[in-house]
């Protein structure tokens, strides 16, 4: 079936359109972003269950972005009337007059910008989906997830918790100018199996998840998830403390996808080259990695979580080579940075949700394919870690340092896995030698969507990274 | 749309509900160096309400919430209702009261109006008067200011109204020598604008930019002591914190118990923690948590032994505590050792990290140096590269803090905390 269309945001689009025409007196653009997503989270573990319609993305409101003199500023609200069109354009006009007054009496400088252009576009985009968070059956979910965490339990003496999350988000979002009138509809889910274990007074949690463009019917996938989950948790309660030092590496697909994310997700958001915040700027055409490395980024690269018609800023979405075979070839960029830049946009404009500004962001971040199998790859490692499970990174685009933390390391000597478990372990880098160093990659690949980015330490999205396994050198502790 | 929603909630029939009502008025400035990126406003309002129903002749009681959108038709806020009244059903938890209305709802709470253009203005005059160098200077930075009106409803009775300010900067501080150039962030967050300490902090960081760029790789400590002296020693306050949560104890994720210090023979000092109501300028400070709890200061830990468990109601509940509440600001007492002791012998202070991290659960620390100070007894080296690790199972046994305290927004803790042998990896091949 289609994802439908909001029919609250059907409702206000004339009303949007007439505040569109009168703010337009004022200022040089206007444009609006409206958004009415639906979500629905449950939540069952041994000792608390719950049922939200609340998800990381779900919302409700309007943001209004207008230009004059150089000048971008925004207005957000979530009590539009279209009944009331003038009196919400003298609100906007007020507030936006009352911040003018303070930004002239402190004498602050305006960093001057171009105007957005404002080509006509039509767009009325209805995903494919099979089920829809606010009409799927909760009570047969409820007791889907149940069974799971109870079958989790069962898996090992050591269980203390088990929990079975599934949340599903049906995004609806209208861009409008003068001449766009653009409407997405589309579904996403995601799930996590949790393991926590105890034994001896240390406990241990091994996760696992899944994700997709897709409804409810996702968490069919769970039950595999767990069964996982559990074996990571109760493998964690005999891992022993890593040697620090150089090793050779081998990245699962989820460590893959945490590397690409960190080393040039970040590090060619190209908001931060209008900062000059990243190093990556004066990289462009240049090598960054070995020849096997080639990433691409884009809301079109695959269907997850965050893979949407057009961004936040009412550009279409794309599928960008930011690297190819080891040549950094461009960046991601919103509209107002592509402006400042003198370049074209990426579709990578996105808000946390209306209430945010809009900033370059990843959608989904991903390595290519190799030709190598994980068995040629292990077999190849004198003395290494196969690195298993993310728990977070941090980027440092300005310096290329990288820091990912990982749930843990399989030892490899002698180009054998000893069935030895290290846990947990801090990666750090120089991302240039760490991709530089990348000398096999396997010929299948995994995305993951369960998680979120931040920009700084706010500001959170969903994305995707992902990867094959690869075979590289880092600094593990 | 509010009282419609109550009235709905009361004829819904349900066993119980909460409903929590924000009103936020929002001002943002975002610049690049000192040009104004763009300016943005914002007034919004979200409603979130959660219902409660018991199941099987009250043996068990389920919850569903949701935030109903204040352009909600009486219509659509029924059918919302109406679904929450169902799912609620669905799940079944060991049942709990609600919040009860106690004297503590009668008192006087903070209701004068936030002044939200001139915390804005304060914060705009702030970043122009910066102690910027031709090497040291501002990249960027972004200021958010918020009036919030917070409203919290249930179905015992409570309806409290208070109204604070809520504000965040976040500031990038670049620095830069022979032609390379690093850069440092920081995010703070208070209530107004607290100018001279925003930039005490902020002229601190710059020379710590400055000294970024004349780092050696740090040395392959393999066991040393580390100090923290800046606001990331509030993630290692947080574990003491977490460790004592209602919650954390009732999963059995903790195994810290009333009565029994935390750790057997500590040597150093015994941590002390107080969840405090108010807090100078905190942007935490509330008369009521999430769930209409009155917050009230309760000291958590005394002396390394913890005297009472703190958190949401469902789980304070389970362990059978009374007045409990989900803590928002947090108060460390100092230890027993002046700045002069903490800085004696070899140790290592790290003053940036790229994210530093502590487990509550596990209690392992991590953190990647992208700035430290290696005291060596004789000479002080910037360094950067490696990390810190450990466990906060073994660090609480000896760790040591100084008399002197420091705010860091909700949070006021020793200003210089010392871990023991903590695992040091080095840059250095």
């Amino acid at each position: 079936m289609k994802a439908p269309f909001s029919p609250y945001l059907s409702g206000i689009k004339a009303g949007l359109q007439e505040l569109i025409r009168i703010l337009r007196r004022e200022y040089d653009y206007v444009s609006i972003l409206a958004t009415d997503s639906r979500g629905l989270a449950v939540r069952i573990s041994q000792h608390a269950r719950s049922v939200a319609s609340e998800t990381m993305t779900t919302e409700r409101g309007v943001v209004v972005r207008v230009y004059k003199n150089g000048q971008y500023s925004e207005y957000a609200l979530n009590e539009f009337d279209p009944g009331q069109v003038e009196e919400t354009a003298d609100q906007i006009l007020t507030a936006l007059r009352k911040q003018q007054s303070i930004l002239d009496a402190t004498g602050s400088k305006v960093y001057n910008t171009a105007m957005l252009r404002d080509e006509p576009v039509t767009l009325f985009v209805e995903k494919e989906t099979e089920q829809l968070p606010e009409t799927t059956d909760v009570r047969k979910l409820v007791e889907k997830l149940g069974a799971l965490s109870d079958a989790g339990m069962a898996m090992s003496e050591h269980m203390i918790e088990c929990m079975a999350n599934a949340q599903s988000t049906h995004i609806c979002k209208m861009f409008l100018t003068e001449h766009r009138d653009m409407c997405q509809s589309y579904v996403y889910s995601e799930g996590t199996a949790v393991a926590v274990v105890s034994r001896d007074g240390r406990n241990q949690i091994g996760y696992e998840g899944v994700s997709g463009l897709c409804g409810p019917e996702l968490f069919d996938q769970l039950q595999d998830k767990m069964t996982k989950s559990v074996a990571m948790a109760v493998e964690l309660l005999d891992a022993g403390r890593i040697e620090p030092g150089e090793y050779e590496i081998i990245a699962s697909p989820e460590v893959t996808g945490l590397i690409a994310h960190e080393a040039f997700g970040h590090g060619v958001e190209m908001d931060m080259f209008v900062k000059n915040r990243a190093l990556g700027k004066e990289y462009v055409d240049r090598r960054v990695g070995s020849d096997l490395v080639t990433m691409h980024e884009g809301a079109l690269c695959t269907d997850n979580v965050t893979s949407y018609a057009f961004d936040d800023e009412g550009t279409l979405a794309g599928d960008v080579v930011e690297i190819d075979h080891g040549i950094l070839k461009t960046g991601i960029c919103d509209a107002l940075a592509a402006l400042r830049l003198g370049t074209e946009p990426t579709g990578n404009g996105k808000r946390e949700n209306f209430e945010h500004k809009a900033y370059t962001r990843m959608t989904n971040t991903i390595f290519d394919s190799g030709d190598s199998t994980l068995e040629e790859m292990i077999a190849s490692i004198r003395h290494g870690y196969l690195l298993e499970g993310m728990e977070s990174g941090m980027e440092d685009p300005k310096h290329w340092g990288i820091q990912c933390i990982i749930k843990m390391g399989r030892e490899i000597k002698d180009g054998r896995l000893t069935g030895k478990i290290v846990a947990p372990i801090i990666m750090t880098g120089y991302v240039p030698d760490l991709l530089g160093n990348i000398s096999m990659l396997s010929g299948d690949r995994e995305i993951f969507g369960t998680g979120g980015c931040g920009k700084g330490y706010k500001e959170w999205v969903k994305v995707t990274d992902g990867g094959p396994y690869l075979k590289t050198k880092a600094r593990l502790g | 749309m509010l009282d419609t929603i109550v009235k709905l909630l009361k004829e819904s029939g349900v066993h119980a509900w909460e409903l929590n009502d924000v009103k936020t008025e929002g001002w943002e400035f975002y610049f690049i160096r000192h040009e104004l990126d763009q300016n943005r406003a914002k007034h919004v309002e979200h409603i979130s309400v959660k219902v409660y129903q018991l199941i099987d002749d009250g043996k068990f009681m389920g919850s569903a919430s949701a935030e109903l959108p204040p352009t909600a038709t009486e219509d659509e806020a029924r059918r919302l209702i109406g679904d929450l009244a169902y799912r609620a059903t669905l799940v079944k938890n060991r049942p709990y009261p609600l919040n009860p209305l106690t004297e503590a709802h009668r008192e006087t709470l903070h209701s004068a109006p936030v002044d939200v253009s001139g915390i804005a203005r304060a914060f705009l005059e702030t970043m122009q008067q910066l102690p910027e160098t031709a090497t040291e200077d501002i990249n960027s930075y972004e200021i958010f200011v918020n009036a919030k009106t917070r409203r919290f409803l249930n179905s015992e009775g409570i309806d409290v109204e208070e109204i604070y300010p809520d504000s965040m900067i976040e500031v990038v501080v670049n620095a830069r020598r022979d032609g390379h150039e690093i850069e440092l962030y920081r995010n703070y967050q208070s209530g107004s604008c607290d100018a001279v300490g925003l930039k005490r902090d902020l002229a601190r960081t710059m020379q710590y930019g400055k000294d970024r760029l004349h780092t050696a790789p740090t040395p392959a400590l393999g066991q040393a002591d580390v100090l923290f002296t800046t606001s990331d020693a509030t993630r290692i306050y947080d574990y003491f914190v977490d460790r004592l949560s209602a919650q954390m104890v009732y999963l059995r994720m903790s195994d810290w118990q009333l009565g029994k210090p935390i750790a057997d023979e500590i040597k150093g000092d015994k941590v002390s923690v107080t969840l405090v109501r108010e807090l100078e300028n905190s942007s935490m400070n509330r008369a009521f948590d999430a769930e209409g709890a009155p917050i009230h200061d309760t000291v958590i830990l005394r002396a390394g032994v913890p005297e009472k468990y703190c958190g949401s109601r469902m789980f304070a509940s389970y362990l059978g505590l009374e007045d409990s509440f989900i803590p928002s600001n947090v108060l460390v007492e100092g230890g027993t050792h002046s700045e002069q002791e903490l800085r004696a012998g070899k140790y290592l202070e790290v003053v940036e990290f790229s994210d530093f991290q502590v487990d509550p659960m596990t209690g392992d620390i991590f953190g990647e140096i992208r700035l430290a100070y290696w005291h060596d007894g004789e000479r002080t080296v910037p360094v950067s590269g490696g990390s810190v690790s450990g466990s906060m199972h073994d660090f609480v046994k000896d760790m040591l803090l100084s008399e002197e305290s420091v705010q860091y927004n909700n949070y006021r803790i020793p200003a210089l905390t010392l871990l023991k042998n903590v695992t040091v990896t080095g840059a250095e091949s």
